[in-house]
């Protein structure tokens, strides 16, 4: 086991947390069936993405592979859905279990993914009138097994 | 290699694979495709993706990183690809971070926001009515030493894209 490359896995999961938290707090009200037009996921179809995402790592990390794609949930569920998803496969990772795929794998496949899917949540928010505020996030407090709902607030973001 | 910094490097690497794929058989005239006020044009974007990625070799190499507009998107394009060269150099290289800084600050700041923002290429293809196909990005071919606009072409396509645009073959 790599414990190296675990941590600094960790620090990813824990950075989607803070990215995604932000991304999809305080969203206007009917935010999550916004239509930027015919073609694209609304914000709840794009978050329940990021769940299946999450449940699919922890799928494959813990060597039983299964990929369900799942109907959004009402916007207050689905975010406290990806929390949870995101709990369980950081859990994962801070236990002693075997990952049956290498680090590397797990995130250029669905961590990244999802990374990618946040930024698409906080473009959305642009489009649809209410943006996010920009953010300094090297010095954001971001921290390995931070990565439910309880994000730091001592934030350096600009208009 | 500092097995962190080999970690970081493939990072580096996904963020060039999934950057070329986002941009892969764009329309002519994508790079200044608007979709809102206030959003980024796609040139915009790259131009935002290399200006972190070029404040993140500060840290290696010292001064500012403030990147003019270039003339088109592919120079942008070149020019996000050469400063992911660079810091896949340093981190390689063993070369010390300034200021504080810490691989997982890199991690957290400047190469997740371009990640972030490669994802938002992707959505800008949609709203310009040429999406990018779905693929599984788990088996992609991303290799740490191939940084540059010349990257892989899917291991693994979906089969079945319900959002295909007309005309779409598997």
């Amino acid at each position: 086991m790599n414990f190296d490359k675990r941590e600094l896995l960790r620090h990813t999961v824990a950075t989607l947390a803070y990215r995604g938290g932000k991304a999809v707090a305080n969203a206007p009200e009917g935010f999550d069936q916004f239509h930027a037009n015919d073609s694209t996921r609304t914000p709840g179809q794009i978050l329940a993405h990021i769940g299946d995402l999450l449940d699919w790592v922890l799928s494959i990390a813990r060597g039983k592979q299964a990929w369900n794609n799942s109907t959004p949930l009402p916007w207050p569920e689905e975010i406290a859905r990806f929390f949870a998803a995101l709990e369980a496969f950081d859990s994962y990772l801070a236990s002693d279990e075997p990952l049956h795929a290498p680090e590397e794998k797990l995130f250029q496949g669905p961590v990244a993914d999802a990374l990618t899917h946040v930024g698409q949540i906080a473009m959305l928010r642009r489009v649809a009138g209410g943006p996010i505020k920009g953010e300094n996030y090297f010095g954001a407090e971001i921290e390995v097994g931070r990565v439910g709902s309880d994000q730091s607030a001592n934030r350096i973001e600009f208009d | 290699m500092e097995i962190r910094r080999k970690l970081l490097n493939h990072f580096l690497a996904a963020l060039a694979y999934r950057t070329q794929k986002a941009l892969r058989d764009a329309p002519a005239d994508f790079g200044s495709f608007r979709a809102a006020d206030g959003v980024r044009t796609p040139a915009e974007l790259v131009r935002h993706m290399a200006s972190v990625l070029g404040y993140a070799r500060t840290f290696f190499v010292g001064g500012k990183y403030w990147p003019e507009p270039l003339d088109s998107l592919a120079e942008e394009v070149q020019r996000f690809h050469e400063n992911l060269g660079f810091l896949a150099q340093y981190l390689r290289n063993g070369d010390p971070l300034r200021e504080g800084m810490t691989e997982e600050r890199l991690l957290q700041g400047p190469f997740s926001d371009a990640m972030t923002h490669a994802g938002q290429l992707a959505l800008l293809r949609r709203l310009a009515g040429a999406p990018v196909p779905p693929e599984n990005f788990i088996v992609a071919e991303i290799k740490e030493e191939r940084l540059g606009p010349d990257q892989a072409e899917p291991v693994s396509p979906d089969k079945v894209w319900p959002e295909a645009p007309d005309g779409w073959k598997p």
